[in-house]
């Protein structure tokens, strides 16, 4: 049997459907540093499975949460300054902030829904 | 058999197929290197176009907008020139036959019997098999063994841990070390104290 086409593109996360921005260094300034309100920051490798993993449980942790936390992610193999400045050991490293603050952190979290949502809320007390 | 899909509205093709790889997994380091021995023809011209396959979704995309960066670590994918793609167990049957040193074993992938085609089947599992085993070849960034695979990895990192230097770094199942992508980058020193 050939593996089709669709078995790339009908995988989901696509980026149309991608809840999650991106950030880059200015980015992380603009949007996490001078942000207000609760923030998550997944620090992620797209070389990395357990951050596969974790993709869709995080999409679906953002569309959960939508307008009360954005949720963001930053690439640790291209962002190496970031990394080190909130000393990334690991990948998928959530970190909540706050007014700019971490306020939280999970690394390496289970990818299931629940752990995830408790992961980027209890900081804030969402839940 | 190829995937006979083609692309429209595509960028323009080049004249040799992709192989696009996992450049942070040991195993598929050593098998792009191998690819690109054997993938030549009588002129030594590559006759497959091996490249890593990066860190940014964006440069894939515009090789092929079919292309998502998390499917593509999770299987080898091979970008033809008529725009279709190939993918896992086909796209190395069809790396096979476009390498001349092993072109002898990779008409066994077209055999059909009753419509069925036995060889590219065990060369479908056969992939599978290494793919779930690649974190015993030293694949720390391929995350969770499956589940059939998860006696054999855990034997082999204990003798590893028993016969070889200590290490005290805490196990972390979900959590992928960044030394082991080479993705770390040493702390800037601390600024001297006024």
């Amino acid at each position: 049997m050939t593996h089709r086409l669709s078995e790339s593109t009908q995988s989901g996360r696509s980026a149309s459907r991608d809840g999650i921005t991106s950030l880059d260094a200015a980015g992380f300034e603009a949007r996490v540093m001078q942000g207000h309100g609760p923030i998550a920051v997944e620090f992620m490798s797209y070389s990395c499975a357990h951050c596969g993993a974790m993709e869709p449980v995080l999409q679906e942790v953002a569309e959960t949460l939508r307008s009360r936390e954005p949720i963001f992610r930053v690439n640790v193999a291209i962002e190496l300054d970031l990394a080190a400045t909130y000393e990334i050991e690991g990948t998928p490293t959530l970190i909540m902030f706050s007014e700019g603050r971490e306020v939280g952190r999970s690394e390496g979290p289970d990818p299931d829904a629940a752990t995830v949502l408790e992961a980027v809320t209890a900081p804030f007390g969402l839940q | 058999m190829m995937d006979s899909a083609t692309n429209a509205g595509a960028p323009a093709r080049q004249a040799t197929p992709i192989l696009l790889f996992d450049d942070e997994c040991a195993v598929c380091r050593r098998m792009a290197h191998w690819v690109r021995g054997v993938a030549r023809n009588a002129l030594g011209e590559q006759t497959i176009d091996v490249r890593p396959i990066g860190e940014d979704p964006e440069v894939l995309r515009k090789l092929d907008p079919r292309l998502d960066i998390w499917q593509v670590y999770a299987k080898s994918h091979l970008l033809m020139p008529d725009g279709s793609l190939l993918i896992a167990g086909e796209a190395v049957a069809e790396v096979l036959r476009r390498s001349p040193g092993m072109a002898w074993c990779a008409w066994l992938f077209s055999v059909q019997i009753f419509k069925l085609r036995p060889f590219q089947s065990l060369l479908d599992l056969g992939y599978v098999i290494l793919s779930d085993v690649r974190p015993i070849f030293g694949c720390k960034s391929c995350g969770a063994p499956a589940l059939w695979a998860r006696p054999f990895v855990w034997l082999v990192k204990t003798t590893k841990r028993l016969t070889g230097p200590k290490s005290h770094a805490a196990h972390r199942p979900n959590f992928t070390p960044l030394a082991a992508t080479g993705d770390v980058k040493p702390r800037p020193p601390a600024p001297p104290a006024p």
